[in-house]
Parts: structure tokens; C-alpha cells; sequence
């Protein structure tokens, strides 16, 4: 603990929070430094990144970049966090230090949208890739309680009728929409020379009444 | 009809179109115009359909995606048997050798993670249930604690104990099916005939004491459901009486057997310092060489009672992580006689209410899962649900290996390898 407040003194606050978890704050353009520090310094040697997660503190606040590292010497994990802005979401990678936090990276900017600068292979990890939104976000909405929110219909993705519907139909006949006879046939739109949309009665197949009246 | 005629009735296939016409139908789809050609050749007509159908995004994805001189992308899954649930391998092969990997995932990801943001703290423990199905005790048991943690109270002894019974039961079953399942990727049948046995009796005992075969609900914010009952006894000394007669008739037909040694050994090696660079957790790390688990390294309750030591392995290749689950398993039946010796008298649920609501604050507990080390961050801001619910699971950090593991080794050899690192994919997706 002492060793702890005396080789990366200089960052912020040190604090206890319980018996098994000592918590430190720094800041995000230090977080390779720190923790190349707390892993290469011979008294703390803290070997294993246990985990590395994002936290949204809502709209009006900030990102947290959170770090549970571990070491055979400290009876406690170590609890490292980073704040990062939600304006700019940037924060330098970490994975020249530990390469597995690759994972982890994709993970949050799949998530959250925090961009990690320098890592070489961001890209979303389980949403697909033209995804345009970040599901954990705090103003990211369920679609039970989207309709209720004054938010609701912000994220395009949550609006049916506005889905470009030629993006599926070149998916060809795996597409399941076009084997329910949703679609119509894909000559049709392609050949179409404007390349207007689709007629709004298809589109609006798939939408019930109760879509209709969500407030936008 | 011939094959470049559209199908009745269906949507034109792109492939069918000629390259004008195709060129019109991505553009309006948003993808890049031709496909990326390959510069290896014909494969079977495989280089007019480009994966993925779009431009790359990183400087990883183009350098994978970019075909040298006689290679050629094999697409494995997302629905293949040998993947352990939905994920999907993209290889990149010269002739039989694997030069390059691409691990896609998300088929199964189902945002545990933020439904639990709108779930009550006893509700929570149900949704993680199905995310590493081989092994939902573990699931329950790391958030039973970080949630503890976060109220403020402890289970008592009883339910302590009884917790530590139901995961090493667990952990028997779920190495017991890594090893058949090794064998089954390998080519050989009977071992997961004899696994699934073994499951089976340990699965009937649990659903004895929690009510559910596979996806327990046992674990409750300050102890368990039940209470150990007749039933969960004397399955469960029929069960321990057999000695892990199917565990060890798996190990007779394989620990000595020639071709599985064969494809096993110096197969896939995970060097000590690779291992821990890339945060490969659990039994893949121990087999390395490095003596982590969770349970001597940061013990919580009830292992600081009991006596254990990690077991390791010296090489780290596909044999040795098979090894090391044998001797896990043997391991855990040694930890379950200790418990049964040990276990207090007392209730094993402690007083809390229906709704709990935490005060604000912020809590941290791991726990070793057959697959490594599993822990849950989670935040609490005093409302009746976590603020923030964070899963770091094993398999899912575990994967990264493959991309560094691969290149080098043969097509049939992916499976081993894979098989080796028992990644479960409900848990990598969450």
C-alpha cells in the first residue's frame, strides 16, 4: 500500500474501498505509464490484467475506463480507473503491456464507443459491422422502453420505416424477409432508375399500429 | 436449368449476375463495387464472393483479408460441429496450413449485460444462468458474491460450504465433457459417450438439490435456494462410490493411446510468458506452467478452510491441457470429501429482503471457473437494480490464442487446438 502511494504517487487520490481491493484514480493519457509501471516495478509486480471494463456514467457525465489487476505479492486486487470524456471518447490502447486486452478494447468500443488510440485491430467484436450504435450506453434504450422515453426514435435503428430496405434484398434468397414475401422482388428496386425507396406499403409491412404511435 | 439462371420465384443470387449488373447491385447495397480479386488463382469459383463483403476497417483486417501467393480464406461456421456453439473461424490457408485466423464472434450475444442493468439484483442471477452453460453454478456464484459484497452481508458457513459442493461437482462434469469433447474433435466417438454419463449423474444430483437439470437458479444474494436433501445425498454417494468410473475409462482409452498422442503432443504450445501476456486464465494457464487459481491466489469462502494446492503442467501444449483437467477432476473429488467432511450445521440463507437495494459503491469478486478466472464488477447507485454489471469471462479472453497459436498448423488441427482451450461459447458472447 505505502509502495503503492510512493512509485505512482504523482496521479491522484489512493483510497481503500474494502478489505480485498485497493482502488487507485488517474487520469487517461497516463493509464500506459501507470501501468507499465505497477507491472514491470519489482515490488509490485502486478502480473495479470484480471479485467478491463467501461463504465457510462450517463449523458451529462463521463466514461471510466476500469483495470483489476492483479499480483502474488498484494493480498488485494487493484482497482485502476480511468476517466475519459464522453465528448471525445479517447484513451490511449493498452495492449502493447498485455496483447489479451485486445479483446477487451474491441469489446468497449463495441459497447460504449470509446475509441482507443493506437490499437491496431478496433473493430466492433459482437455487434455486426455496420452497426451504427452503442448498445450500453446509458441513453441507449431498450426497445420495451423505448416508446415511453422522450429519447425514443433518436437511433435510427429503432425506426423500421426508415430502414433502407435494397441494403437487404442484395443479401439474395437467404434473406428471410424476402422468403416471407416482404420484399419486393430485387429487379424491381435495382432496377429502378432514381433509386428511389422502396414503396412505403412494403416497407411499413412489418410495422404495427402500436410503432405508429410511438411519439418522435 | 442451368446454374446461371435465377431460381423461380426467388431473388437473384449475386453470384448469378454477370459483372456489370453485380457491380450496380453492391453499390446500391452500400459494398464496394467487385469483389477483391485474388491474386492466388481460381478456387473453384470461390474468389468471386470476397469475405467480408465490404472494406476493411483496420490495418489487422486488411493484412488478413489480403491473399498472398496461393492462399485462399476457409470459412468455418458459424453452424459447424466442431466450433462448441455458434462462432465462426475464418482461416486463411496455403494449401493444408493454416497461415492466418480471423475469430468472429457475437451469433449468441444476447447484451446479458445491460438487460441485467434492468433487472433486480435476485434477477440477475437468473439471466446469467445460460451464459457459460457448462457450467452455471459458476455463473451465480461470482455475482452471489460481488452482490454480497455490495449489501454488506456474508452467507452463513452452511451455505458456504454447500456452494463450494455444487461448483466442484460441476467442475467434474464440465472437464469430464472437455475431455470427450477433445476426442470427439480428434475423431474419436466413445469418450463423450462416457462423458455425457458422467454429466448425467452429477446433472440428476444437482437437479436434486436446486429443482433444474441444466441451468441451476440455486444461488441466492446471502446463501442458497435449498438446503442439502436425501436425495442429493444418496445420488450423491452412489455417484462418489463409482470412483469416476467413466472419467477413468476415458482416461484408459486415451492418456496412453497412440494417435491421440499423437495429434496431441507439441500440438499448439502456449508458452508461460505468452500465456500470461494474452490472459489466458484457468486450467490453460496452469498447464503452462504458471500455478495461478483463484481459489489459493485470492481465496473466498470457503476455500481459505480447505487444503489445496494448483496443480500445473510443464509444456503447455494440447496434451498437457487435457492432463491438467484429469487432474483437476481428481483434485475437485478430493475438495468435495473435504467438504462433506467439514460442512457446519446452520441455516444457509442469511436475512435479506425481497428487493435489495444496495447502498452506492462499487464491488469486485472472481472466482475460478472450469475455464479460468470468471469475475463481476458491479456498481451499485442505490436503486433496486446494479447501475453496472460487468462479466469478465474466461473463454471469452481465453480465444485470443487462437489467431497466435494457428499459423503453422494443419486444417484438422484447428479443432484440437480449439477443443484444447474449452472455450464455451454462450460465455464468450454473453
Amino acid at each position: 500500500m505505502r509502495l503503492l502511494t510512493e512509485r505512482v504517487a504523482e496521479t491522484a487520490s489512493t483510497l481503500w474501498t474494502d478489505e480485498d481491493t485497493v482502488e487507485i484514480r488517474i487520469s487517461a493519457e497516463r493509464v500506459v505509464e501507470v501501468l507499465r509501471t505497477l507491472r514491470d516495478d519489482e515490488d509490485l509486480d502486478f502480473w495479470m490484467l484480471a479485467d478491463a471494463a467501461a463504465v457510462d456514467y450517463g449523458p451529462t457525465e463521463h466514461f471510466e475506463v476500469v483495470y483489476h489487476l492483479y499480483s502474488d505479492r498484494h493480498p488485494a486486487w487493484l482497482r485502476v480507473r480511468a476517466k475519459v470524456d464522453r465528448a471525445d471518447p479517447r484513451i490511449p490502447t493498452i495492449t502493447p503491456l498485455w496483447e489479451g486486452a485486445m479483446f477487451h478494447e474491441r469489446e468497449m468500443y463495441d459497447m460504449m464507443g470509446i475509441v482507443f488510440e493506437g490499437n491496431p485491430d478496433l473493430r466492433r467484436i459482437y455487434m455486426s459491422p455496420d452497426y451504427r450504435s452503442f448498445p450500453q450506453r446509458r441513453d441507449f434504450l431498450l426497445p420495451d422502453d423505448a416508446a415511453d422515453s422522450p429519447a425514443a426514435g433518436i437511433n435510427p435503428l429503432e425506426r423500421p420505416e426508415t430502414w433502407d430496405l435494397t441494403r437487404f434484398a442484395a443479401l439474395g434468397p437467404l434473406n428471410p424477409l424476402a422468403a416471407a414475401g416482404a420484399l419486393p422482388e430485387a429487379d424491381a428496386v435495382v432496377a429502378d432508375p432514381a433509386g428511389e425507396q422502396p414503396e412505403p406499403s412494403t416497407v411499413e409491412a412489418g410495422v404495427t399500429d402500436a410503432d405508429k404511435s410511438r411519439p418522435r | 436449368m442451368t446454374a446461371t439462371e435465377p431460381r423461380e420465384g426467388r431473388v437473384r443470387d449475386p453470384i448469378d449476375l454477370d459483372a456489370a449488373e453485380e457491380a450496380r447491385l453492391r453499390t446500391a447495397a452500400g459494398m464496394i463495387p467487385a469483389p477483391i480479386a485474388s491474386p492466388g488463382g481460381e478456387y473453384f469459383g470461390f474468389d468471386t464472393v470476397s469475405i467480408p463483403d465490404r472494406p476493411p476497417q483496420t490495418e489487422r483486417e486488411r493484412e488478413l483479408y489480403t491473399l498472398g501467393e496461393g492462399e485462399m480464406l476457409v470459412n468455418m461456421g458459424p453452424q459447424h460441429p466442431s466450433t462448441h456453439g455458434v462462432m465462426r473461424l475464418v482461416l486463411k490457408v496455403r494449401s493444408e496450413v493454416v497461415t492466418d485466423l480471423d475469430v468472429v464472434l457475437g451469433y449468441l450475444h444476447r447484451g446479458i449485460e445491460k438487460l441485467s442493468e434492468n433487472a433486480t439484483y435476485t434477477t440477475v442471477l437468473t439471466y446469467v444462468d445460460p451464459m457459460d452453460y457448462m457450467s452455471a453454478m459458476h455463473n451465480e456464484h461470482a455475482p452471489a458474491l460481488a452482490f454480497e459484497k455490495l449489501y454488506g452481508i456474508e452467507a452463513p458457513p452452511r451455505a458456504q460450504y454447500i456452494r463450494a459442493l455444487v461448483v466442484e461437482l460441476n467442475r467434474v462434469f464440465s472437464h469430464g465433457l472437455m475431455m470427450g469433447f477433445l476426442a470427439l474433435d480428434i475423431g474419436a466417438l466413445t469418450p463423450i459417450l462416457y462423458g455425457f454419463i458422467n454429466r448425467d449423474e452429477v446433472v440428476e444430483m444437482l437437479a436434486a438439490i436446486s429443482g433444474q437439470r441444466m441451468l441451476f437458479n440455486f444461488f441466492r444474494v446471502g446463501g442458497v435456494n435449498w438446503d442439502v436433501n436425501d436425495e442429493f445425498l444418496s445420488r450423491l454417494g452412489a455417484w462418489h462410490a463409482k470412483e469416476l468410473r467413466n472419467v477413468k475409462d476415458n482416461e484408459a482409452l486415451l492418456t496412453g493411446n497412440e494417435i491421440f498422442r499423437a495429434r496431441t503432443r507439441k500440438m499448439g504450445v502456449i508458452s508461460r510468458q505468452q500465456a500470461i501476456n494474452l490472459g489466458v486464465t484457468g486450467p490453460n494457464l496452469r498447464a503452462s506452467g504458471v500455478p495461478f487459481d483463484v481459489r489459493s491466489a485470492h481465496p473466498y469462502p470457503p476455500y481459505h478452510e480447505l487444503e489445496f494446492t494448483p496443480i500445473v503442467q510443464e509444456h503447455g501444449d494440447v496434451y498437457d491441457r487435457y492432463l491438467q483437467r484429469i487432474a483437476e477432476i481428481k483434485q475437485s473429488m478430493h475438495l468435495i470429501e473435504q467438504i462433506m467432511d467439514k460442512m457446519p450445521h446452520g441455516p444457509v440463507q442469511a436475512q435479506v429482503p425481497g428487493i435489495i437495494r444496495p447502498k452506492p459503491g462499487r464491488a469486485y469478486a472472481a472466482i475460478e471457473s472450469p475455464r479460468g478466472l470468471y469475475s463481476v464488477y458491479a456498481i451499485s447507485d442505490g436503486g433496486p437494480t446494479p447501475y453496472r454489471f460487468r462479466m469478465r469471462d474466461p473463454s471469452f479472453v481465453s480465444l485470443q490464442v487462437m489467431p497466435v497459436l494457428m499459423p503453422g498448423h494443419l486444417i484438422a488441427d484447428t479443432m484440437a487446438i480449439m477443443a484444447s482451450l474449452d472455450p464455451i461459447m454462450g460465455g464468450v458472447d454473453k
